[in-house]
């Protein structure tokens, strides 16, 4: 008899022990699901591994509070989808989302974000998008499409800069890839650099993945430029790019953005490489926020720290207290949220503004850290406050 | 256009037909031989490329050691495809073209997860530029040319005067009689697939030198070295030399004039014409 009432107590103890349990489970159960439409395999890996790193570890974070909204308390999952870099697997990518009730998408690559932004609109999903793309990703027909980084927008703020720093500019070229990212990247560089007082002496298109660049490079050099910005260019492309100019006797200067200093160093060479600008690149970390987070990815998976990590870092985190503030997990209602939002992050005070160009406030607005190299090492260089009233 | 100009479009595209020529070698010399068109070629240029990397820019060996090294691991790849690809395959032309696809593409997406997404560059053996009249070439592409030349007419005496490259020009005759002749095809298959293998590591090492290193890196040469073979005659070693030059010359004419996006469509639309005039190519024989 004493054996049942223990086995009764046991028993009660246990049931009440998993409804706790069940209990805890259900709360923790309400997940918000980020997809991310990255590249993790193809030529753009590095990008996407990189940003996969920091949307996780930002995720994990976040999740040690929470998300409060009344009564509940949510968590962020990221969930991966590789999309390779290629458009069609990108709008795969994103149906396949869109389907499994995913409503909170980050994307990478204007290729891969333009095509599918109609598709996560539509379907009143958030898309953050890592992109350049201008009004293809960013206007009040797309009230639910974010740009978290500014890409040509920052043409806006280093061209008026440029011209203070270096007045002995005056003639600028213009080096592109022929797609999306290249066309808007040279449509707002050209228009911002005339805006500022340059001239505008050519305007050349490469494919992306080209082999040589001393064609592309010598058509560029009988413009007789004093300054060359390779826009959206990225990786060996720009690498390469530069390393043909110099050894097509240039001199002049060079800017190249979107950079992986290791790589562009490695392959354009010291001698290639030296002076050129790197745009909205911070090579060394200046604030403590920024010196913890290049810790603890040394720590974690060991140099070179990848400056991609930067970009995607504070877009979740922005997401996160745009639902607190909002107190809402509906994309149409946290969208709102976010275009009211002040975030102090990584780069200092980050909004999404630019209603003034685009009639809405969805484009990441933020201070611009620059680079050069010097001495074959790329070096901090200064940091380009955002423009005013933009 | 000034004089300099067309020197520089000139110098520009010997040294890129060149540096094609002797990727398109490789190919040429298999299908001339065994009538497989190999598209694994790019792959072997790709892995010798980072053999060479790894072995002299991370580990410290030697260039002129890692460089034979780097072509041992391409022959010995280059064999594996021969011995457990195509011959299962009975070198059937359509069969070993599909099978040559995918093995290209599982290697390169191996090569993705196993040596990582950043490129990488193999330091040159010539740095510094020169200038030729009024035009610019970097020292390390002028020697890039002269070892392609050296290597084209090496194969050519190879070719023509070695026993192994008598044999391998028997079986590209008329492999029946050479078997009659006591010429044991498997071995002149596995020389052709060594001497092909050699070359995409040589060309491996070179372009690694002047472009980088990444897993992508031997698709673009593969593709122009497809419309060289084509053009000068699947199998012709003269034709590839010639086509090589020519698509070089090219490109470079056109993307100086008009643009990169042109390059690669009058290339084909050269390939193109071609095919119309001279389906088997300006020196080529039929399959």
């Amino acid at each position: 008899m004493l054996i049942g009432r223990r086995s009764i107590a046991g028993l009660a103890v246990g049931l009440a022990y998993t409804g706790l349990s069940s209990r805890a489970a259900f709360a923790a159960d309400k997940e918000i699901v980020v997809g991310a439409n990255v590249p993790m395999s193809g030529p753009a890996a590095s990008g996407g591994i990189a940003a996969e790193r920091a949307l996780t570890h930002a995720t994990e974070i976040i999740n040690k509070e929470g998300i409060q909204i009344g009564p509940d308390r949510y968590t962020l999952k990221i969930a991966i989808y590789d999309n390779k870099y290629i458009p069609a697997e990108s709008v795969t990518n994103a149906e396949k989302m869109l389907s499994e009730g995913i409503r909170y998408i980050y994307s990478i690559g204007s290729g891969n974000s333009v095509p599918i932004v109609d598709k996560t609109n539509a379907a009143k999903a958030l898309q953050f998008s890592f992109a350049s793309g201008k009004d293809h990703l960013t206007g009040p027909n797309l009230p639910l499409s974010f740009r978290s980084v500014p890409t040509n927008e920052t043409a806006y703020a280093i061209y008026p800069w440029l011209k203070t720093a270096y007045p002995n500019v005056k003639r600028v070229a213009h080096v592109n890839p022929s797609d999306e990212a290249g066309f808007t990247e040279s449509e707002d560089r050209r228009a911002q650099a005339e805006k500022a007082g340059f001239t505008n002496v050519a305007n050349e298109y490469f494919k992306r993945g080209a082999t040589d660049f001393y064609p592309t490079a010598t058509r560029v050099l009988t413009s007789n430029p004093d300054f060359i910005d390779f826009g959206g260019s990225i990786g060996r492309d720009q690498a390469l790019g530069v390393k043909a100019l110099r050894e097509l006797g240039y001199k002049g200067m060079i800017m190249v953005g979107y950079v992986d200093p290791k790589t562009f160093l490695e392959i354009a060479g010291p001698e290639g490489a030296e002076g050129a600008l790197l745009s909205n690149t911070l090579i060394e970390p200046q604030t403590q926020v920024q010196k913890d987070l290049v810790d603890w990815y040394i720590k974690k998976y060991g140099p070179p720290f990848s400056a991609v990590l930067y970009d995607s870092w504070d877009p979740i985190f922005m997401l996160a207290e745009a639902m607190r503030k909002a107190q809402s997990i509906d994309p149409v209602v946290v969208a709102e949220s976010l275009r009211s939002l002040e975030w102090a992050g990584l780069f200092g005070t980050m909004k999404y503004g630019m209603k003034s160009v685009y009639k809405i406030d969805c484009s990441m607005t933020r201070d611009i850290p620059m680079g050069v190299v010097k001495g074959g090492k790329s070096t901090y260089l200064t940091t380009i406050p955002w423009p005013k009233g933009l | 256009m000034t004089a300099t100009l067309a020197l520089q479009i000139g110098i520009t595209g010997l040294v890129m037909g060149l540096i094609y020529m002797l990727i398109a070698l490789g190919v040429t010399l298999i299908f001339g031989i065994m009538r497989v068109v190999n598209f694994v070629h790019g792959e072997l240029v790709m892995l010798s490329a980072f053999a060479v990397y790894y072995l002299s820019a991370e580990w410290g060996i030697n260039f002129w050691l890692a460089l034979p090294l780097a072509m041992l691991v391409s022959a010995f790849t280059g064999i594996l495809c021969q011995k457990f690809l195509f011959r299962p395959l009975r070198y059937d032309i359509l069969n070993c073209f599909i099978i040559g696809i995918g093995a290209s593409f599982a290697i390169r997406s191996g090569s993705w997860a196993l040596f990582g997404p950043e490129p990488r560059a193999i330091p040159a053996l010539v740095p510094g530029v020169m200038r030729i009249g009024g035009a610019f070439v970097s020292q390390q592409r002028v020697f890039t040319a002269a070892v392609c030349v050296v290597l084209a007419v090496a194969l050519f005496l190879f070719l023509q005067y070695t026993r192994p490259g008598k044999a391998m020009r028997a079986v590209e005759q008329d492999p029946e009689a050479a078997l009659l002749m006591g010429i044991n095809i498997e071995n002149v298959y596995v020389t052709v697939f060594v001497v092909s293998g050699a070359l995409a590591a040589v060309g491996g090492a070179l372009l690694g030198m002047l472009f980088g290193v990444d897993p992508e890196m031997g698709a673009e040469p593969l593709l122009k070295s497809f419309i060289i073979v084509q053009i000068g005659g699947m199998g012709s070693i003269l034709g590839t030399v010639i086509a090589g030059l020519f698509i070089g010359m090219s490109d470079s004419i056109t993307e100086t004039t008009l643009g990169g996006e042109l390059a690669f469509i009058i290339d084909f639309a050269i390939l193109m014409l071609i095919l119309i005039v001279r389906p088997k190519g300006l020196f080529g024989y039929d399959v």
